[in-house]
């Protein structure tokens, strides 16, 4: 290949009549991807109370905790648990959302929200009850 | 008589991404000799592994490398399931390769970014990283996000791909496809570019392999190494047809058209995965439990030969996992090309390997000698390294 001097000058002139290629965050904002993975949101009502979320997460960002324990008039045993998610361990690999076997909705779902940066470490202590 | 004087570069200099140190014994500009001392950055992950299970190990093994966490995932991937006995379905083994190459892409396009900033030609840098932004969105609408994607999983891979992705990436591969031979023509014709980099960390054909070369470094001095071919894995060798690409130029302007001309063969290896896309699921179920054993698994990642060990122990927590990135191969022949080179040319050199020093650094403990060998286990580097933090004033 011979060498070409300016081979670069056609492209340059081409971006003086292009549009920024960036956007101007925070102001404007792209739109998320349908399959991201966000905050943790966990489910109270749906909770089964496996703890496989709690045992595979990695960066063991997740407890969870029974808060009741309740008899219905058939005999049945209800409980109910509560989960508490710090967001600034989360790893947001999914994991949870993807071993949650209660159906025949999952009770832990990660959202669409990223933005985590946060002043105070307790803001990022999130309680699901 | 000519003085030589040793100017110590890093292991916290301006020039460095990340801590490692030189000595370069210097003459005026040229280098006279170069050596190289590792074990700046610890991060615990070796032994991190043993404390988790297999499944969070996963995850922890994929941010070893923001830019190669899909080939980390893989390899150990890999290796459990070869331990497990399981074998992927063939449309996971697709999506796996998949996942490789788009992320070659991303990596290569990072690459020449950084090569072009190295060398003082930040147009350059400027196009590839936006052109990057494609290959970027991509994965973000494959996976999720646009680092740690999360795709592998022990047998097969987390998310399927719909008939609009596959459009949208055929889509997506031939709008690169056409932008990728102006990166190459630039590269190997612009005079400004090619005066720069020719000549540049010559590494000749034999010098590559005494010195274990991996990767597009060893390729660009005319060896045809590569994983996919000499240790096929996924669906390489048989199911997914791919060319190598060497050249023999040996120098930095060798790595920078091997590396443009591998996003060609990348782009056509994924045109033919997404045009072949076998039906059915895309993972098998996978156990808790690894039966005792242990495996090397080997994948070609975008910068070389990654390796990863992994012995385990029946339980579902691994006995020892090893991770060898293709940095630290690739080091021994950086200081050979150093050697006779410019003082410059150093940036240019070491961003031509693609180092990254968060897969390579491991912590060397130096004890006294009659003191023996010292184990710590996680707890206490952990604690070790809050420690070390508070003393700094360093709220952990």
């Amino acid at each position: 290949m011979s060498l070409r001097l300016g081979a670069m000058l056609p492209e340059v002139f081409r971006h003086l009549f292009k549009r920024p290629a960036t956007v101007l965050y925070p102001f404007e904002k792209n739109t998320v991807p349908a399959r991201l993975r966000g905050r943790p949101v966990m489910d109270p009502d749906k909770c089964i109370g496996c703890r496989m979320c709690e045992r595979d997460c990695p960066a063991e960002a997740i407890e969870v905790t029974q808060e009741s324990e309740t008899r219905t008039d058939d005999g049945k045993v209800k409980r109910r648990f509560s989960m508490v998610v710090y967001v600034d361990r989360c790893a947001h690999c999914g994991q949870c959302e993807e071993i949650c076997p209660a159906k025949p909705d999952k009770a832990i779902k990660l959202n669409e929200f990223f933005e985590e940066a946060a002043f105070d470490r307790g803001a990022l202590k999130i309680v699901y009850k | 008589m000519s003085e030589t004087f040793v100017l110590p570069v890093g292991p916290q200099h301006p020039a460095l991404k990340e801590p490692t140190s030189f000595r370069f014994k210097v003459d005026g500009e040229y280098i006279v000799d170069a050596d190289l001392r590792l074990g700046y950055n610890h991060r615990g992950m070796e032994k991190g592994c043993e404390a988790r299970t297999y499944v969070q190990d996963i995850y922890l093994l994929e941010r070893v490398c923001g830019i190669c966490s899909n080939a980390h995932m893989t390899c150990f991937a890999q290796g459990v399931e070869r331990l497990m006995g399981i074998e992927p379905p063939p449309r996971g083994v697709f999506i796996r390769c998949l996942m490789g190459e788009l992320e070659r892409i991303h990596s290569h396009l990072l690459w020449l970014g950084v090569a072009g900033h190295e060398i003082g030609f930040d147009t350059f840098f400027m196009y590839t990283w936006r052109d990057r932004e494609v290959v970027m969105d991509l994965l973000e609408m494959v996976s999720g996000n646009r680092v740690n994607y999360g795709m592998q999983t022990f047998g097969g891979v987390r998310r399927d791909l719909d008939g609009m992705q596959i459009k949208t990436l055929l889509e997506g591969i031939a709008a690169l496809k056409a932008r990728t031979p102006y990166y190459l023509n630039l590269g190997a014709t612009e005079p400004t570019m090619v005066a720069r980099i020719a000549g540049v960390g010559k590494l000749p054909r034999e010098k590559a392999i005494e010195l274990t070369a991996a990767g597009p470094t060893t390729r660009a001095s005319g060896v045809d190494f590569d994983v996919r071919k000499d240790d096929p894995y996924a669906g390489f060798g048989d199911l997914i047809p791919f060319t190598i690409v060497t050249d023999n130029g040996c120098d930095v302007l060798a790595r920078v058209v091997v590396r443009a001309k591998e996003m060609m063969a990348s782009y056509d290896i994924m045109e033919f995965i997404l045009r072949n896309l076998p039906a059915g699921e895309v993972r098998t179920k996978a156990p808790r439990k690894v039966p005792e054993g242990e495996t090397v698994s080997r994948v070609e990642a975008q910068r070389g030969e990654l390796i990863h060990y992994i012995r385990a122990n029946g339980t579902d927590k691994p006995d020892r996992v090893k991770v060898r990135a293709p940095t630290l191969a690739n080091w021994p022949s950086t200081l050979y090309m150093l050697r006779g080179a410019y003082l410059a040319d150093i940036p240019i050199i070491m961003a031509a390997i693609d180092p990254c020093l968060s897969c390579t650094d491991r912590m060397a403990v130096i004890s006294d000698v009659r003191g023996g060998e010292k184990v710590w286990d996680w707890e206490t580097l952990r604690q070790y390294g809050i420690e070390f933090h508070r003393r700094r004033g360093i709220r952990p």
